[in-house]
């Protein structure tokens, strides 16, 4: 989330207002002031007269997946369809010159092609420089393998420090250093320092963290020539596939299609169709022939984006009586060629009475990062949050306290109560100070926070249409990334005629259907949901209108009752479903929908508990329990949003414990290219987890929950591992090495 | 250099199944080499199924771009015996078919997700996973399940550890591990309690 001017840019003139929107970039999602009508819009039902809403939803197309049904695009198969493969750049940065010829000899083998480098070096670790196509993945691996490549290596930078170094190879024509900004006043926060009763500085570091989407990146291209295609894409936006790969196949963009039924994850980093959908296109063209090119597990981890490294230096102060006075922050965001994220401007959700924040890229010839689940703020919640944990043990507070104290939100306050409780703080032994060493097991508690946007903004065209025989069908171009869109687009249109979730058929994932945003920063269920329950509205209130015509009364005495009974108060006519549908005669009924601001809200908070075990012996870490308490104004479907926020505390914890890209700094080799050297949680490692809806947040407008639910989960554990045993950890991942010499360190 | 990387000396990688010897002998009669593209039968959700395929192919791609209509709901995600996704039943136990040359499994009895709900009924852990959102993205779920149906088969009255250790194997991103165990403990016999 960026930071936004605080009020609109000029006076709104008589009969508009401004209003604030996000609109999502590379994923990063950005706010901005819109001008609209200032007229009272239409509104959500109360909860408590809502019958599926707000309740646990039955995912309705669970049976699809559960039976090996569901066909994602590494599932397509085509009539003559080719496999296509890449060959990657194994040298961080090198010139290259290749024979193709040898791999054109290998059975099977259809077509080779170079990679477009501009005539220039490589520019990262894993770029691609060639591709094929063959008659099988087999075939096509053997075509790569054939291929003759020089390489001819230049100096290069892996590593934060290599980057940074003297006289060290440049990444970027505007060096390896790029894009400072700052915020504060450098020179107040450090006096501010002096009148502090506890001063804190310390060193914050993330690795970069994998996306580990199980469904590689890639695209199916189905072009045969002509002037016509259709693209079948593991994407998080329907609409980009095609654009993009249009330039690629030489046609109009409004000649492709896409289509997304299925996609098997994308947390960030699947928008564009990248190198692998290049090539896939490149390949179609010149073979006139379907192309399937879908990375391998090893392409992916080096060049599928990833979540950035950070490198944070932090000094921080505060009184005893528990005011964090100051703060000075100097970020490194880490994103390969990429910029890398961090949230800009001012602290991270804590609001010290002073602070200097000053931020930069740190750039290296590595796989460029990509936006992943709430990007940067996991980073920011690991410095922040450690940071205002050492402050409290430091002026010998309750870190839970401290923490009340420095949030100014309500919501966290309530938040993290009954996080607190849920998890067991206030019986806990020592809150003020680290439990004792001398034993086994040393058992201990932290928090953290989270803070977010998702709000929408108007993006979807949404159709709903009612057939003669009593049919619903609610389209939509948006695509399901798992998180639960085609139930949604079902239920909020069921509620509205009073039918059940199965009555009515959800189209989605297809530029066929209406237009709609890509799925990042929790933006899809604010911006798709308003859309879909204005379609609804708009078809009853027409159908209405219909019948009351065909039935010569007044369109307000029509009411749609439990089960699609058709009510006529003035008669006490009732006409079932399908009775009220026939009078449509021959001709379907279609109305639309479109994004209404008051059905949508904006900010979402978080606080989660995490309770671990250490072993004093051996360093190892156990976690007992996780507790996330999340709110997201309306909950619309309570089983899928419990699911999301399990996910978030899931892959949060897993970048706690695990996850670490590894790239050997003296051979520029990628060691974690696969998931033997790339751990991941697995279920035998999780806690006990309780996913909490902040039923206390009574906004009735939908907000999107995915980024806030991986915000906090890494802090916390961070804290949770000093309050049992008094080990520190500044750099993630927390491995059983990290806490026994931290252990060792405590003895001596 | 003049070997062929398709040629495949038998014995060399292991191959012990009798039925891959007889179809290495048919192939190539008496030199003992199984070389370029074979076809073979396959026992698939108890229907035979003819393949071609090479000696190296796996059991996975054979499934996957090798039989008609294409059996996709095994899934590839890591292809080296480390994420679980490709998991099938080989004779009742649960295997990485990305582990397993297509030539090794004939003769032997092959089940996929595809056969879980054959005739289009959910099998009762399927019907679980529907009820307890044990789906999201849904691309590791056949791994799941099939790794949970060996589990089931074997003890129906599994534990809470037996389920956690049968799909210790299979990764998920979305997180849905949860809802997959509170899935299977309701779908043992006698239900979750």
């Amino acid at each position: 989330m960026s930071t936004l001017q605080e009020s609109p840019p000029s006076p709104a003139p008589t009969g508009k207002k401004w209003i604030r929107v996000t609109q999502v970039v590379d994923g990063h999602d950005v706010e901005e002031w819109m001008l609209i009508d200032d007229v009272e819009g239409i509104a959500w039902p109360a909860r408590e007269s809502m019958r599926l809403l707000n309740k646990d939803i039955r995912r309705v197309d669970a049976p699809e997946k559960v039976s090996g049904r569901a066909v994602y695009a590494h599932d397509v198969r085509l009539p003559g369809m080719l496999y296509g493969r890449l060959l990657l750049c194994p040298h961080p940065k090198a010139s290259v010159s290749l024979d193709l010829a040898p791999a054109l000899e290998v059975e099977g083998v259809e077509a080779a092609i170079e990679m477009d480098l501009g005539g220039n070096p490589t520019g990262y670790l894993g770029q691609p420089v060639a591709a094929v196509a063959a008659t099988t993945p087999e075939a096509a691996e053997d075509g790569i393998r054939a291929i003759r490549a020089v390489y001819e290596e230049s100096d290069w930078v892996v590593t934060f420090e290599q980057a940074i170094a003297e006289g060290a190879p440049q990444v970027s024509s505007r060096g390896n250093i790029v894009r400072p900004g700052e915020d504060g006043d450098l020179g107040q926060a450090r006096s501010a320092l002096a009148e502090c009763d506890a001063v804190v500085e310390a060193t914050y570091t993330l690795p970069v963290q994998h996306h580990v989407c199980l469904e590689t990146h890639g695209i199916v291209v189905d072009y045969r020539g002509g002037d016509e295609a259709l693209i079948y894409a593991s994407t998080q936006g329907t609409f980009i596939p095609g654009r993009e790969a249009a330039q690629h196949l030489g046609i109009a963009p409004s000649k492709v299609s896409t289509t997304v039924q299925y996609m098997g994850g994308g947390f960030g980093s699947k928008f564009g169709i990248g190198p692998e959908g290049q090539a896939a296109c490149l390949l179609a063209v010149e073979l006139g022939r379907p192309i399937h090119l879908l990375l391998t597990r090893s392409d992916e981890f080096l060049m599928a984006g990833n979540r950035s490294g950070s490198h944070q230096e932090l000094v921080g102060g505060a009184t005893s009586d528990g005011r964090f006075v100051s703060l000075i922050q100097r970020i490194s965001k880490l994103g390969g060629i990429g910029g890398g994220s961090h949230p800009s401007g001012r602290p991270y959700i804590y609001k010290p009475e002073k602070h200097h924040v000053s931020n930069q890229s740190v750039m290296t010839h590595t796989d460029g990062s990509r936006a992943m689940r709430a990007p940067g703020h996991p980073q920011a919640s690991f410095a922040i949050e450690s940071l205002v944990d050492e402050l409290a043990y430091a002026i010998e507070m309750d870190p839970l306290e401290f923490r009340i104290r420095n949030l100014d939100d309500p919501f966290y306050e309530r938040q993290l109560d009954r996080a607190a409780r849920e998890i067991g703080w206030y019986e806990h032994r020592h809150r003020t100070k680290p439990g004792p060493i001398d034993r086994d097991k040393a058992t201990g508690i932290g928090f953290a926070v989270a803070t977010w946007g998702g709000g929408g903004r108007p993006a979807c065209q949404v159709e709903v249409r009612i057939d003669p025989d009593g049919s619903v069908v609610t389209s939509v171009g948006s695509q399901d990334l798992g998180t639960g869109t085609r139930t949604y687009v079902a239920a909020i249109t069921a509620e509205e005629f009073g039918l059940e979730v199965a009555d009515v058929t959800p189209r989605i994932g297809s530029t066929d259907y209406g237009e709609a945003n890509a799925s990042g920063g929790s933006t899809t269920t604010s911006s798709l949901a308003p859309a879909v329950k204005d379609a609804a509205r708009n078809a009853r209130l027409k159908f209405l209108a219909r019948l009351a015509g065909n039935w010569g009364v007044e369109p307000e005495t029509l009411a749609i009752e439990t089960g699609g009974v058709v009510v006529d108060r003035s008669s006490d006519r009732r006409v079932s479903w399908r009775e009220a549908c026939a009078e449509l005669g021959s001709t379907a009924l279609v109305a639309n929908g479109e994004w209404q601001r008051d059905l949508a809200g904006n900010g979402i908070h978080g606080a989660q508990a995490a309770r671990v075990e250490v072993d004093t012996l051996t360093g190892e870490l156990r976690l007992v329990k996780m507790v996330g308490v999340h709110d997201c104004g309306l909950p619309l479907n309570r089983r899928a949003l419990r699911s999301q926020i399990n996910g978030g505390m899931i892959e949060s914890l897993s970048y706690a414990l695990f996850e670490e890209r590894v790239i050997d700094p003296y051979l520029g080799v990628q060691l974690t290219a696969d998931f033997d050297n790339y751990k991941v949680a697995m279920t035998g490692d999780l806690p006990e987890i309780e996913a909490i809806i902040d039923d206390g947040d009574d906004r009735n407008q939908v907000i999107g929950i995915a980024e806030g639910a991986i915000i906090p989960g890494q802090s916390a554990i961070a804290n949770a591992i000093f309050n049992a045993c008094g080990v520190r950890l500044r750099s993630l991942p927390f491995s059983p090495a990290k806490i026994l010499e931290g252990l060792e360190a405590l003895r001596s | 250099m003049t070997v062929s990387r398709r040629t495949f000396l038998k014995g060399a990688g292991g191959l012990a199944a009798a039925g891959t010897a007889a179809t290495a002998a048919q192939a190539q009669d008496g030199t003992q080499r199984f070389t370029g593209k074979t076809k073979i039968e396959l026992s698939v959700n108890g229907k035979s199924v003819p393949v071609e395929v090479e000696p190296r192919t796996t059991l996975l791609n054979a499934l996957r771009n090798h039989t008609e209509p294409p059996l996709t709901g095994t899934k590839i995600v890591c292809d080296r015996g480390t994420c679980g996704a490709c998991t099938v039943l080989v004779d009742g136990e649960p295997l990485y078919s990305c582990m397993m040359l297509a030539v090794e499994a004939v003769g032997r009895e092959v089940r996929t997700v595809e056969g879980l709900s054959e005739g289009g009924e959910l099998s009762p852990l399927q019907e679980a996973f529907c009820e307890h959102d044990a789906t999201m993205c849904g691309f590791c779920t056949p791994g799941f399940l099939m790794s949970l149906t060996a589990c089931l088969e074997r003890n129906p009255k599994a534990s809470r550890e037996d389920i956690v250790s049968a799909v210790d194997g299979n990764l998920c991103r979305c997180g849905t591990q949860p809802q997959v165990v509170q899935a299977a403990l309701a779908a043992r016999a006698g239900g979750a309690k």
